[in-house]
């Protein structure tokens, strides 16, 4: 026999045991891939510079922007001016809408210490105030604009313009996949819509395609490309990828980029058969699905995708996006006309699902290495629009983290006494980017790419991690 | 590079410690100009020694002494039905039919190959696959991009405007010089008894040519307007991309501060951008007054009412919602067409933004106004007094400056990037940085060769094409990587590179006979699936071409979206159209595969394709016929897509394969080898 025909003979007997059966297979499969030097795959995952105390990132993303004055940033002093015009000594702010002269707008949220620690929460998230011992709230965020589009690319890429990549795509390329059979990094965006800054704000900008967001579509099969067409039997497509490694085989050894496509077949295949279940809830205990608020009409979807948040974190997929709010800006955070209406909806849609991830994660003896991160792209502003609503607002506003090396109970950073300005150890989107980056073991200065003239990073010149929580 | 467009309000402290790290490094070696600021040196080319060639064009001299440096040895040449396919793919980014190989490979004239490059490169597919690569340069898009990516509906006409110069072989100095300076090349023009512009062709091709100031993403703004920043960010997409996609220079690093590796000046960033101080957004409606008032009156009427209509549906939530939605669907298809519309900019002296440079690149820390001024690190008649603002044709001017015998960036750009286009790779590996802190060429000598010849050659690209596609160097087979160059650097084989994703999407639909043939017009909306119109912020805005027959169409007619790119096209590396590309990546990941195993387009044009095997190979008689004409559809699909024959193992193993299993999944099969994606 001559030897290409024996090569094509050999590897077509291994196909057909790692294709044609499972169980122990998978086993020889993974074999064979190391032994061929797939591991070429530019999703496999890879050593971080340092030893990191987090694996994965889920951002709960509350997209519009909630009102820092009316959740975790409680300001008597707000109260107390309520209706007046701000007092010059608190400076300037350009809001999207509001002008000028606009009125101060009292919170009338009623604020609660919480837990061991103390930290105030307002009863609109009367669940995370149960847990709110495992969360650091960071105070003294802020961004550069004041519009959705550019502040929602800042806060996912540190810029402020399309284009650059964001930090789930980083992640990828910095750390790959742990998963043998998921992506690396997916987005579960709310079914209600988009956002305004579209897909541009997850894609993987200058990054190769392989860094590209997966974005999951509402129903049981989520994954595009996942599901055989409809009228193809499973068998019969067994044996069409066989065709295809038979005859892609020979070449495999003319060029690392021919192996690396042999490998992605079978990853795709394993994708396949693998995934599905992943995104089957019907596995999951009676209790945990109440925890979630699975099966209740408030919470059922943002509980269905937090669930499915913590089954992918249980896999080893990097960095999750879990969207609430999507469409017109009332079904986002974006309270322009009435903040409690608004948010006592949107809360009403997360704040129990929030809570019972963070709960199941920590039981699970997940959360440690789990970053959790909840906020918007900005907060709102002090002064009313509409009466009781309120414009978008970038100069100070809140997020929180939890778990992933984080030091739940505390409180940093802090805004003036009306919430108009982050005055006290003020974070920038680049700090969050810094202190995610350095909780995965990577080192913000060496997760670098090439790009028209300059190493491009995700913190852009530099970010500081907020070690005061860490 | 991106960093002054990026950088817009950096804290001051981290800018500083940045700033500081990077000063020793631009100090060094400061006096001698860097290579690519030196005049070009033509030289003529080496000579070799006999036992050295083979040698077809000056090309391969250069490239055989570096090889014989390295100790390499060139691969030997390709055959012929690697050759047409390559070459095919390479000019026009289409797959020779079974019959041209065919024609191709029996025809033994010595000159078969010459004439074969003559038809390609005479072919109007030639202008749309190499237009594409300057569109990708240019970061064409159709849409405005950020959250309202409003489509600007006559766009296209850049894309046709752009197609046609390649088809035309245009001298690319007078192609760069419409870019920049259409509007004012165009002169005046009169009104009819209308009112309705009276523009003669050329007039209206250099109107859209100027169109390249807008290509750029635009935030439009809601609420409060900050109008001074807003022309602000214009300004730097537009003197940002100058200094990429024409000079090889990545300007936009001094809109800050000095740069950092290369001897521009903050001061420098400004005087460039004081160029485009007056140009403003243009749009030339072909229309009379009246019929704009009128198209004006009833379109805001229209637009009126959906906004009434969404801030009812903002407000209200399940089933009156969607009722909403579809009285604003409704209402969303009685708005009118776009009237007929260059795209264009022209200068208002009265509206001329006054230029500052800003420090640390804010709007609000002004310092010392400035005129135009071309770079300085260039020596040209406008490199070292700045102009008056207000002067006469600025863009005109500064495309004389660009384009001065002074400067010989943009041959040297220029003629790197075409390198690229075939090779893969360009001969500097950086193509818009031609800076301190880009690549150094490979060779060098080569590089401002070919920039001389171009030169010479009246800026027309079709007689450098031919130097190259007609080397050795460039017929070479691809062969196996060779560990001792594993980059390929000194080209002892040819690349091997994957279809480009527009290629990819075209060739598939060739193979499947499904391709529609049809040059220039508005773009095209293709059917996608219903998860990512939703993903729109305005799914309204994706309305899909009534005519199936318009969504086979070649990739570059698709519409340029930029916050929706076709799955397929982007899961192989389609550029995102938000900043310059001057090269696509090619990654190979999982997703990719299962685009091409479980994908709609894969399985829909396997089953074209399947369906186009019946009925050229055999009758549609009874199913016991079928299996005689096995090897001949196997045959015909293998020529279609590998563009050769199978070898006799690749024919038992499809025929055994085809004895079971059906036809489709073969097709299918195909559409997955090596031997289909990849150019050998």
């Amino acid at each position: 026999m001559d030897p290409i025909a024996a090569r094509a003979l050999k590897r077509r007997e291994f196909l057909s045991t790692a294709y044609c059966g499972f169980g122990g297979l998978a086993a020889a499969a993974l074999e064979a891939r190391i032994a061929r030097g797939a591991g070429a795959s530019p999703l496999r995952a890879r050593a971080p510079h340092f030893e990191p105390p987090a694996k994965s990132v889920i951002f709960l993303f509350m997209s519009g922007g909630p009102s820092h004055v009316d959740t975790f940033d409680p300001k008597p002093l707000l109260t107390e001016l309520n209706g007046q015009v701000r007092p010059a000594e608190f400076g300037e702010a350009k809001y999207q809408q509001i002008q000028q002269g606009a009125k101060l707008l009292a919170s009338t949220r009623t604020f609660r210490k919480c837990g061991e620690s103390g930290i105030e929460v307002s009863d609109l998230f009367p669940h995370l105030s149960r847990v709110v011992d495992e969360i650091a709230v960071v105070r003294s965020c802020f961004g550069e604009r004041v519009v959705h589009s550019a502040a929602q690319y800042e806060l996912f890429s540190g810029r402020v313009i399309p284009g650059a990549p964001s930090m789930g795509s980083w992640l990828a390329y910095g750390l790959g996949s742990e998963s043998e059979s998921l992506p690396a990094y997916i987005v579960h965006p709310d079914p209600k819509g988009a956002l305004e800054g579209g897909q541009p704000m997850y894609a993987n900008g200058f990054l190769p395609a392989v860094y590209q967001p997966t974005m999951l579509r509402a129903g049981s099969r989520p994954v595009r490309n996942l599901d055989l067409p409809a009228g193809v039997n499973p068998h019969t497509r067994r044996e069409t990828i066989r065709l295809i490694q038979d005859l892609n085989g020979p070449t495999a050894d003319l060029d690392p980029e021919f192996s690396a496509r042999l490998g992605t077949y079978e990853l795709a295949f394993r994708m396949q058969t693998e995934a599905p279940e992943v995104f089957d809830l019907s596995g999951e205990t009676a209790e945990t699905l109440q925890l979630y608020g699975v099966g209740q009409e408030r919470t059922d979807d943002y509980a269905r995708r937090c669930l499915l948040a913590r089954r992918l974190v249980e896999r080893g997929v990097r960095f999750q996006v879990v969207v609430s709010g999507g469409g017109p800006g009332n079904l986002q955070w974006d309270a322009h006309s009435d903040v409690n209406e608004n948010h006592e909806r949107m809360a009403g849609h997360t704040d129990q699902p929030v809570a019972a991830l963070l709960s199941d994660l920590k039981r699970r003896g997940l959360l440690d290495q789990t970053l959790v991160l909840w906020g918007g792209e900005f907060g709102r502003s002090p002064e009313a629009q509409s009466g009781s609503g309120r414009d978008h607002h970038n100069l100070g506003f809140t997020m929180w983290l939890a778990g992933g090396g984080v030091q739940g109970g505390r409180v940093v950073g802090a805004t003036d006494a009306i919430g108009l300005r982050a005055v006290e150890r003020p974070c920038h989107f680049r700090d969050l980017h810094a202190t995610i980056l350095q909780q995965l073991g990577l080192d913000q200065e060496l997760l670098t790419w090439p790009h028209q003239g300059r190493r491009e990073r995700l913190t852009f010149l530099s970010g500081t991690p907020l070690d005061e929580i860490l | 590079m991106r960093w002054g467009a990026c950088s817009r309000g950096v804290g001051f402290a981290s800018w500083l410690v940045a700033a500081l790290a990077m000063i020793s490094h631009a100090a060094e070696d400061s006096a001698a100009p860097h290579w690519s600021l030196r005049p070009l040196r033509i030289a003529a080319p080496p000579t070799i020694s006999p036992a050295e060639e083979p040698v077809r064009s000056p090309i391969d001299l250069w490239i055989r002494v570096r090889q014989v440096a390295e100790g390499l040895q060139p691969t030997s040449e390709a055959d012929r039905q690697t050759l047409i396919r390559r070459v095919s793919l390479d000019l026009t980014g289409l797959l020779p039919s079974p019959e041209e190989v065919a024609a191709f490979c029996s025809d033994l004239a010595p000159e078969a190959y010459e004439r074969l490059v003559e038809r390609l490169l005479a072919s109007p597919a030639y202008g749309e696959h190499w237009g594409q690569h300057w569109l990708d340069v240019v970061r064409y898009a159709e849409t405005e991009g950020f959250e309202y990516d409003r489509h600007r509906p006559d766009a296209w006409r850049f894309r046709d405007y752009v197609v046609r110069s390649f088809n035309d072989d245009k001298p690319f100095d007078q192609f760069l010089r419409e870019q920049l300076a259409g509007d004012e090349l165009a002169g005046s023009w009169t009104t009819d008894a209308t009112g309705a512009p009276q523009l003669t062709d050329v007039q209206r091709e250099l109107l859209v040519a100027a169109g390249f100031h807008r290509l750029g993403a635009v935030r439009r703004n809601a609420g409060n307007p900050e109008l001074a920043f807003s022309r602000h960010e214009v300004l730097t997409e537009m003197t940002d991309i100058l200094g990429g996609a024409v000079l090889g220079l990545t300007v936009g690093c001094a809109r800050c501060h000095d740069h950092k590796f290369d001897p521009i000046s903050q001061a420098d960033y400004y005087h460039l951008q004081a160029y485009l101080a007056a140009a403003h957004e243009y749009d030339c409606v072909l229309a009379p007054p009246a019929a704009q008032a009128q198209w004006k009156s009833l379109t805001e009427a229209l637009n009126r009412h959906l906004a009434e209509l969404r801030k009812a549906q903002g407000s209200t939530m399940g089933a009156p919602a969607d009722e909403l939605e579809g009285r604003i669907a409704e209402v969303q298809r009685l708005l009118p067409a776009p009237l007929p519309t260059l795209g264009s900019v022209r200068n208002l002296e009265s509206d001329r933004t006054a230029v500052h440079i800003l420090k640390r690149g804010q709007t609000e820390l002004k310092g010392e106004q400035v005129g135009p001024r071309f770079l300085s690190l260039i020596s040209t008649t406008d490199s070292t007094e700045s102009l008056p603002p207000e002067i006469d044709h600025p863009r005109t001017r500064l495309a004389d400056q660009i384009l001065a015998p002074g400067n010989p960036l943009p041959a040297r750009v220029l003629a790197n990037r075409v390198w690229q286009w075939h090779f893969g790779a360009g001969l500097v590996r950086t193509p818009n940085d031609f800076g301190r802190n880009g690549q150094e060429p490979s060779h060098p000598e080569l590089l401002d060769w070919l920039a001389g010849e171009l030169v010479r050659g009246n800026w027309q690209l079709k007689p450098l094409h031919r130097l190259i596609v007609l080397s050795a160097t460039y017929r070479q087979a691809s062969g196996a990587a060779d560990p001792r160059d594993p980059q390929n650097r000194w080209l002892a084989r040819f690349p091997r590179r994957r279809l480009a994703a527009g290629e990819l999407r075209d060739a598939l639909l060739q193979v499947a006979g499904r391709l529609t043939i049809r040059v220039g017009g508005p773009s095209v909306m293709t059917p996608v699936e219903a998860d990512q119109v939703a993903l729109l912020y305005a799914p309204g805005q994706w309305v899909v071409h009534p005519d199936a027959a318009e969504h086979a169409r070649r990739s570059i007619y698709l519409i340029a979206k930029r916050n929706l790119r076709l799955p397929f096209l982007e899961t192989f590396d389609l550029p995102d159209a938000q900043l310059s590309c001057a090269r696509r990546e090619a990654s190979t990941h999982a997703l990719q595969s299962l685009e091409l195993l479980n994908g709609s387009l894969a399985n829909e044009l396997a089953g074209e394709l399947a369906h186009r095997l019946r009925a050229e190979i055999g009758s549609h008689g009874a199913v016991a016929d079928e299996s005689r004409f096995l090897d001949g559809r196997i045959d015909r699909a293998w020529r279609l897509t590998a563009g050769r024959p199978p070898t006799e193992l690749e024919q038992r193993r499809s025929r055994e394969f085809l004895s079971v299993q059906p036809l489709e999944e073969f097709c299918l099969a195909l559409f997955n080898l090596n031997a289909f994606l990849y150019v050998e």
